[in-house]
């Protein structure tokens, strides 16, 4: 249940570590595993004290910035064909443009199987895992 | 016609019409004590039918028998209607009074006996000894999904065919939580990986999700498990040996 104000974890190399949603996309009221959102990154990866111009010399995106993304993970649980649930102990999601394609190139993290079924296979081959 | 002669009559004959009115309502009450006479003693011997059209019946609350009472207005339901005596018997009253009998019981044990007639899946979940309980580390095997999944048994939702159990794990550093439908085809296999030390003091075992009694990844028990299993496999058969095998391989690659 993703939904605005939403903080999610980024699992993915793009830089961000945490973002906020600020819209679901598509006429939806919660976004779920595999639905798209708008988010807002609110921390970098590894911004440390002394500053994140040298830390941000290779992260794509910075703090502020405004990205699509698709989650990946939630704590809502989540109902399968066959009356399994899933359900994992953090929101999660992975950055992408407005194209579809992965902001980053790597994908740190388990992502739910839903994927697959809204065509997000860009993201399942770059994940290390799949549940 | 009634009206001219009392205007006409002298108040000197008041008297006299009062006394008429006394002698006629004391004739009257004869007549009724005479009747309610006669009508103890008929319906003894016969009861008179109730008549039907444009009539209501009044059970009345002393003597508790029914009288009968004119409409003032025609009745909406139609005299043809049939009566409650009348209807058939599947809705008479003893039929009624008996409690209808739950239907779900054996609609679930019908359901459970087509989808598990070994009868195994509801041995390993039943309340006796060797079955799993909450807290055993189990693994379960999907058809349409690769990889077994496995996790402590945190909770047993026991809904006749609808039962389903709750596996706890950590995949990458993240836990996940898993529903499975016991009696599901797809489910190929629940196989117990490694038992409780202790019996667990509560039925559901959600407290697992606190940082602090999370029992994290059961990677490594079920590692072990496989191991100990390939070796007792291969000393048993052939055929089971090669099957521990591939679970092997699927270790490796993964």
């Amino acid at each position: 249940m993703i939904q605005l104000k939403t903080m999610l974890n980024c699992i993915d190399n793009s830089g961000a570590a945490i973002v906020e949603c600020i819209q679901v996309v598509g006429q939806k009221r919660h976004a779920s595993i595999g639905d798209r959102i708008v988010c807002v990154v609110q921390k970098q990866r590894g911004a440390g004290a002394e500053g994140m111009a040298a830390a941000s010399n290779a992260m794509k995106v910075k703090r502020g910035d405004i990205r699509h993304a698709v989650v990946v993970r939630t704590r809502q649980m989540v109902n399968r064909r066959d009356g399994s649930v899933i359900r994992f102990d953090d929101n999660a999601c992975v950055l992408i443009n407005k194209a579809g394609d992965p902001v980053g190139t790597r994908v740190n993290g388990i992502v739910g199987q839903e994927l697959r079924k809204k065509k997000w296979s860009k993201i399942l081959s770059m994940a290390p895992m799949q549940a | 016609m009634n009206a001219t002669p009392l205007v006409r009559r002298p108040l000197g004959c008041l008297k006299n019409s009062l006394r008429q009115a006394r002698q006629l309502k004391e004739s009257r009450l004869l007549v009724a004590r005479g009747m309610a006479t006669t009508t103890t003693e008929t319906t003894g011997s016969e009861a008179p039918p109730p008549p039907r059209h444009h009539v209501f019946q009044i059970i009345d609350r002393k003597t508790k028998k029914t009288r009968t009472a004119f409409a003032i207005y025609k009745p909406a339901i139609k005299p043809s209607l049939p009566t409650l005596k009348e209807l058939p018997p599947i809705l008479s009253p003893p039929k009624l009074n008996k409690p209808p009998s739950n239907p779900l019981p054996a609609l679930h044990a019908e359901q459970i006996k087509k989808m598990d007639p070994t009868g195994a899946r509801t041995r390993l979940f039943a309340k006796t000894r060797g079955a799993a309980r909450v807290g055993d580390i189990l693994m379960v095997t999907h058809r349409r999904s690769g990889e077994p999944f496995s996790g402590v048994l945190i909770e047993i939702r026991r809904r006749g065919i609808d039962t389903a159990i709750l596996l706890r794990n950590h995949l990458a550093k993240v836990g996940v939580e898993m529903w499975f439908k016991i009696y599901n085809k797809n489910v190929a296999g629940i196989e117990i990986v490694k038992r409780a030390k202790k019996r667990a003091r509560r039925a559901r075992l959600t407290y697992m999700r606190k940082a602090k009694h999370d029992r994290c990844d059961v990677s490594a028990a079920v590692f072990a498990w496989k191991k100990t299993r390939k070796v007792t496999t291969i000393k048993a058969s052939a055929k089971k040996a090669a099957k521990g095998g591939k679970n092997a391989a699927g270790k490796k690659a993964k």
